[in-house]
């Protein structure tokens, strides 16, 4: 084991010493219940986290197969252990933030996808399946966004080209087609056909789509009839109102000499159920694959494969967790844990140059921060040089808290007056209203409270604004007066929002 | 200025002025020499030289006719060299009579110089044989002692070809050299065979020449001549390179000047727009086209507007006036100053990066009075002294843009850090920002200044260069047009939609690309971003996505009014477009206070109070800045016209208790209030008169002008209409009123409402008027949406309904003057 994290980190540059009783007993620890789902593709986890100098993951693992309901009191020891030894992530250096940074992209493709192998061997082998038997299929994946569809996409197009070298088949063309970049539906089938004919100029008499369908339904004269990949990403966007595009493109699989195999990704879960009715009475309905919302575990698991590129400890693993764990709770969308990180680490930079700014300030501060955070009650640090629990929930809350209660509480006062009595209105069980009527209600409120009211149109003006701010949602209609409202936003919230202010409290009552 | 001595102490020195005039001309080796001496040759008559030497000194005399002067004297010259040409092209063994100006070396003018304290500057000028005016295009050599080029043109004289010659490519520099010791050795005897030859348009594209055009024309102090050129670049010069799409002939027009002696220039050539270029046919091998003009700093391309290439005169001011524009709209309020600036950046700058110095240009002399061709202002305008109320006006428009920008700080530094993090490090990392807030909070404003300050550090060269590309979704004619809009500024070329989503996709999204390295980071800002949600909402996708490629090096910020836009977006977009928000609050009422006395700083005409009551109007129903500044302006608007009304009629004022009356007709009772206690003042001080025309100066703008303009923007037009419509709409309108009053129905017919007013008009004295007049005053009423009525068809048994609150109406006809009994009814 130590050999392995030696050479990590002789790779990343880092001299690593005195730790070789440390990661033992750390394994020790940690060997636990971690089922390394599929070693073939990629470095079993267990190895890979030993191995890494990012110890701190470990931890995470640990308290993650323990249901992590209780708090971090045991490893915090160990922690702390590990945090001396370890090299130290200096935020202040601006090449190591960048390399972090970097690490976290949303454009930097890993080395291996972790938490969808099962996936993508399913795609795989239905790949191989088709090349073998020179055979045509189709597959469709789907799932929600940000679950790693397209990036699995891409890793099964390059190993399918490598198996096809070893195993000795002729390597299929491949065609990956974002359907958001057509400029016409009809497009697809031009792509694909120039694909299957480079050279050949395609007669006009006759389109694209019936050239494809003469050359799949004739036995090709010449054995080298290569297969063809052809991954079309947001198949959504090939919908149209009588669906022969999507119908056609499917179609085409099951022509006798048909040598397509097509991928469809989307999101839409029953796409092909919807809109395919006639490939399910053939019965060659497309193969499902579906991705589900990433969990917790597997958030986690990606975020610490991607750090572990960096030789350094950037993230404390409680906060990791933490963001997983939101994440995961939200949508399960790798790119908002990605996008959560990096602003967390742009939190810390922030921080950073404040601290720089007044230093007696910040190590005040930072003596504070221990306080509050017993984890690194035993530390020494001074400075930040890792990204705290504290950090993280600053920037979940940034993410994820609902703006609403700030929004109102900063509204300019006729606005306020507006929402009180559309609130008022709407006590008595009633759904929508007009802005007549809201007009009404609010000119009596300004009544009661001796406050000059606002004309109508301006009223409707402020409507307008207030449906952008999305509390109000407003309807259309030919005259202003006419229109519908509806509040958007609970009661409760306005009512919350408004409490510290006299003279709305007595509004509401 | 004494004249005429100096104009008698200078005609003698005329006639040795030749001699020092040929040591000026050092750099040009002896192939020019000929030349000189045919330029003897042209000047045949020495008392001709005089009088024509005399002739341009007394244009000296009297700037304002000398336009008129100088093409006279144009004339002249093209006079005395008629003759000429012939055996001055027999003696130089010339083979292209097409190229006869170029042969003939009048140099006249040249002789006309004088030793004077001032530049002369020219519209039009014979120099060496050819005739140069502002807003012609030449060539210009490149450097100095570049007597191989001057051999060249020789060689490309002497074996002139067609003028459609090959379409080469463009050189490298070693096939350059190659072929110009070529020709050197060729030079001696012209061979039989095949010659090669280069033509200027040749040399030009393989940048041995340059092109330059010319802004003003000018005599230096010491006699020599000079203009000012503006250059343009052939596309091998550009960051981007010649690129398919570029036509053989063309050319960029850039924003680099360099002052360039007349003898640099070698002749004229063509530079033409599209449309004039198509239509070209007579002017030989030396037309090109320019349809673009290329910022050499920032490396963008802009289309040139048709106007720019309109008539000559004005060029110079046009083309500043253009380029303000374009760089940076308004970053400062006063244009001569902007201009002024760019001057002073310009001077000590010395040679621009892209092209070095033109042969024999300034040597290091820096003259004070560089800014040239300026016109003279009027004298009128400089003599008005514009008030305080003036100034205020001007400076709280909207259009014109603060010095600084107070209450947005904190955002600001979040989209700087936003922006440095994503170009900062040597990998520009893709990034999305969203920012939205309501109108009037000054979100685009606070992304531009932004990009300015930037754009400033690029210039000190802390940050690396990026492009940014500016796009409003309002001003696009439809979604996809963004596509064409984003290559055009990226590339410089225009492509429809279609082709320009490809060809971006194969930009930002294609990985095999391996060029990648060159591209800079662009910054892509898209307000208004709500408008290009489509139904299937692609191109949002497409745009959105870009940044999530690796080496996109695409940083999108987008801006609209909608705080969950995001939200209502497709998922699968909003999951693209990341978690960067950035909200702009409506302003409270400090801060649009800020905003308004940081404007008007300095300037003495807002009393405090005022400011603080329009900002705290403001800030109570929509926070809108443009709306509170509005207010502002609209007050001093008020305030100046009354005081404008006082001063000019100084009779009425004159008289005690006349002016309140006058006041009080004109405007509404609020201005008596403020006026009233003045009136003494003024009445006493206008019996001397002067001191009364001091006092409207000092008058501040007050609570009253601010209530009045919030008055006239908060309050509903409709009360206005109801107070000034006829005596028997108002009637009416109080019928309706009592009727609603009286059943509390909202809906009435007309029948019931005829009877209501015959009642009405009945117990007050009034005359009833008919039903058919009656119909008709609803009616119009009905077309001022006061009331609602339905379609008239059904005449008496219409429905109407007041369209207002009936308080409006009752507020409107309380007190009225010419029916005081309605308020008994309302």
């Amino acid at each position: 084991m130590p050999s392995i994290g030696a050479v990590r980190s002789e790779s990343s540059g880092e001299v690593r010493s005195g730790s070789g009783s440390t990661p033992q007993k750390r394994r020790s620890i940690s060997g636990g219940p971690i089922s390394p789902p599929s070693p073939v593709k990629w470095k079993s986890p267990r190895r890979s986290v030993n191995g890494s100098p990012k110890t701190p993951s470990k931890e995470i693992e640990k308290d993650s197969d323990a249901k992590a309901t209780r708090l971090h009191k045991s490893p915090m020891k160990n922690l702390s252990e590990i945090f001396l030894d370890k090299s130290k992530w200096n935020p202040g250096d601006s090449k190591q933030m960048s390399a972090a940074k970097e690490a976290l992209h949303v454009s930097t493709v890993p080395s291996t996808v972790v938490c969808r192998e099962d996936e993508q061997n399913r795609i795989m082998d239905f790949c191989k399946a088709c090349i073998e038997h020179e055979k045509a299929g189709s597959l469709y994946a789907c799932g929600c966004p940000g679950t790693g569809k397209s990036l699995s996409m891409e890793k099964v197009r390059r190993a399918l080209v490598d198996w096809a070298g070893q195993a000795g088949f002729q390597p299929p063309d491949l065609l990956s087609i974002n359907c958001t970049s057509l400029t016409n539906t009809q497009e697809i089938f031009s792509k694909i056909l120039e694909k299957h004919q480079p050279r050949k100029k395609t007669k006009s008499s006759t389109s694209p789509l019936q050239h494809l369908r003469n050359i799949y339904s004739k036995k090709q004269q010449s054995s080298g009839m290569k297969m063809m990949l052809i991954i079309a990403d947001e198949l959504d966007y090939l919908i149209t109102r009588d669906r022969t595009v999507l119908h056609d493109l499917f179609m085409l699989t099951t022509l006798p000499f048909s040598s397509c195999i097509l991928i469809g990704v989307s999101n839409a879960i029953d796409l092909a159920d919807r809109f395919l009715p006639k490939l399910q009475s053939l019965n060659c309905k497309p193969m499902v694959v579906t991705f589900r919302a990433y969990s917790k575990d597997q958030i986690l698991k990606i975020l610490q494969q991607r750090l572990m590129a960096l030789p350094f400890p950037v993230f404390q693993p409680q906060a990791l967790e933490l963001c997983a764990r939101k994440v995961a709770a939200a949508s399960g969308d790798m790119r908002k844990a990605l996008s959560v990180c990096r602003s967390v680490l742009e939190i810390v930079e922030a921080e950073l140059r404040e601290s720089v700014n007044s230093l007696s300030v910040s190590s005040e501060k930072g003596a504070f921060d221990q306080q509050t955070l017993p984890a690194l009650d035993s530390l020494t640090n001074q400075e930040i040089n890792i990204v705290r629990v504290d950090h993280m929930a600053t920037a979940l809350s940034k993410t994820f808290r609902s703006p609403i209660v700030d929004t109102i509480q900063s509204l300019p006062q006729h606005q306020q007056i507006i929402l009180c009595s559309a609130v008022k209105l709407f006590r008595g069980g009633k759904k929508d209203t007009t802005v007549g009527e809201l007009n009404k209600s609010y000119v009596d409120i300004c009544k009661s409270v001796l406050v000059p009211p606002i004309g109508i149109l301006e009223l409707s003006s402020m409507c307008r604004v207030l449906s952008d701010q999305g509390l109000l949602k407003l309807g259309q209609a030919r005259e202003d007066k006419l229109k519908r409202v509806t509040l958007k936003v609970d009661e409760a919230d306005i009512a919350f929002a408004l409490q510290g202010i006299r003279f709305f409290r007595n509004c509401l009552q | 200025m004494a004249e005429t001595p100096q104009k008698s102490f200078h005609s003698p020195r005329k006639a040795h002025k030749p001699s020092p005039s040929t040591p000026i001309i050092p750099q040009t080796p002896q192939t020019v020499t000929p030349s000189r001496s045919s330029r003897q040759v042209s000047s045949p008559d020495p008392s001709d030289l005089r009088r024509s030497s005399r002739r341009s000194s007394l244009q000296f005399l009297e700037p304002e006719k000398r336009s008129s002067k100088a093409t006279k004297y144009v004339k002249k010259g093209e006079r005395s060299k008629l003759p000429v040409t012939p055996d001055v092209s027999e003696a130089r063994k010339r083979k292209s009579p097409d190229e006869g100006n170029v042969v003939t070396r009048a140099r006249v003018s040249r002789n006309a110089g004088l030793m004077r304290k001032k530049r002369v500057y020219y519209k039009k000028v014979v120099y060496d044989g050819g005739e140069f005016a502002v807003g012609d295009d030449v060539y210009v050599k490149r450097r100095e002692n570049a007597s191989s080029d001057d051999e060249e043109l020789q060689v490309e004289e002497l074996f002139e070809t067609s003028a459609e010659g090959g379409s080469r490519r463009g050189l490298d520099m070693p096939v350059c050299e190659a072929r110009k010791l070529g020709k050197e050795v060729v030079l001696p005897k012209p061979p039989k065979g095949k010659k090669r030859k280069r033509t200027a348009r040749e040399k030009l594209l393989s940048s041995d020449l340059w092109t330059a055009h010319i802004e003003n024309i000018w005599k230096e102090v010491d006699g020599t001549y000079w203009f000012r050129g503006r250059w343009y670049i052939i596309p091998e010069e550009t960051a981007a390179g010649r690129q398919s799409h570029n036509l053989r002939r063309e050319l960029y027009r850039t924003n680099d000047f360099a002052d360039i002696e007349m003898e640099s220039i070698i002749r004229l050539c063509y530079v033409m727009s599209p449309k004039e270029f198509t239509k070209a046919n007579n002017e030989g091998d030396d037309i090109f086209l320019c349809e673009y003009e290329y910022d050499i700093h920032w490396h963008s391309f802009k289309r040139l507007a048709e106007i720019d290439n309109g008539e000559e005169g004005n060029e110079e001011a046009d083309n500043d006036v253009d380029w303000d524009y374009g760089k940076d709209s308004g970053s400062d309020t006063e244009e001569d100053m902007e201009y002024e600036e760019e001057n002073v950046n310009n001077l000590p700058s010395g040679p621009s990066p892209a092209h070095a110095v033109a042969a024999n240009s300034w040597k290091g002399r820096i003259f004070g009075l560089k800014k040239i061709g300026t016109k003279k202002i009027p004298g009128h305008v400089r003599c008005h002294k514009q008030t305080e109320l003036e100034r205020a006006k001007a400076t709280l428009l909207l259009a014109t843009l603060p010095k600084s920008l107070p209450c947005r700080t904190k955002e600001m530094e979040e989209i700087t850090a936003f922006i440095k993090g994503a170009i900062c490090n040597d990998q520009c990392l893709g990034r999305c920002l969203y920012i939205h807030g309501v109108p009037g909070t000054g979100k685009t404003m606070s992304v531009l200044s932004v990009m300015r300050n930037l754009r400033s550090e690029v210039d000190a060269g802390s940050i690396k260069p990026y492009c940014f590309v500016d796009i409003n979704g309002l001003k696009l004619a439809s979604p996809e047009n963004i596509y064409r809009v984003i290559y055009e500024a990226l590339s410089g070329h225009r492509v429809g939609w279609k082709k320009a989503l490809h060809l971006l996709n194969e930009r930002f999204a294609d990985e095999s690309k391996i060029a990648k390295e060159e591209i800079r980071p662009c910054i892509l800002l898209i307000d208004e971003l709500d408008l290009l949600v489509t139904r299937n909402q692609s191109v949002l996708y497409n745009i959105l996505d870009w940044p999530t490629k690796p080496h996109s090096k695409l940083i999108v910020i987008g801006i609209a009014n909608t705080m969950d836009l995001p939200e209502k977006l497709l998922p699968r977009i909003s999951s693209r477009m990341g978690i960067q928000r950035l909200c702009f609050g409506p302003y409270n009422y400090q801060q649009l206070q800020e905003i308004i006395s940081s404007r008007l700083k300095g300037i003495d005409a807002f009393e405090r109070q005022a400011i603080e009551f329009a900002s705290r109007k403001v800030a109570a129903i929509s926070g809108d800045a443009r709306r509170a500044l509005e207010i502002c302006r609209r007050a001093a608007e008020l305030a100046d016209y009354h005081i404008k009304k006082l001063t000019s009629p100084p009779d009425s004022s004159s008289e005690d208790g006349t002016l309140p009356l006058f006041l009080a007709s004109q405007t509404g009772l609020h201005f008596v209030e403020k006026y009233y206690p003045l009136v003494p003042k003024a009445t006493v001080s206008s019996l001397d008169g002067s001191i009364f025309l001091c006092f409207p100066g000092k008058a501040l703008v007050g609570m009253a002008e601010v209530e009045a303009a919030i008055q006239e923007m908060f309050q509903a037009p409709q009360i206005q209409v109801m107070k000034s419509s006829s005596k028997l709409s108002k009637i009416f309108l109080v019928a309706m009123v009592h009727e609603l009053y009286q059943t509390g129905m909202a809906e009435t017919t007309f029948e019931k409402l005829s009877v209501t007013v015959s009642c009405l008009c009945t117990s007050n004295g009034e005359k009833f008027p008919g039903w058919d007049t009656l119909l008709r005053v609803g009616c119009k009423l009905g077309e001022c949406r006061i009331i609602l009525c339905e379609a008239g068809a059904k005449h008496r048994l219409q429905k109407l309904q007041l369209n207002f609150p009936s308080d409006d109406v009752a507020f409107a006809l309380k007190d009225d003057k010419e029916l005081p009994w309605l308020a008994k009814y309302l």
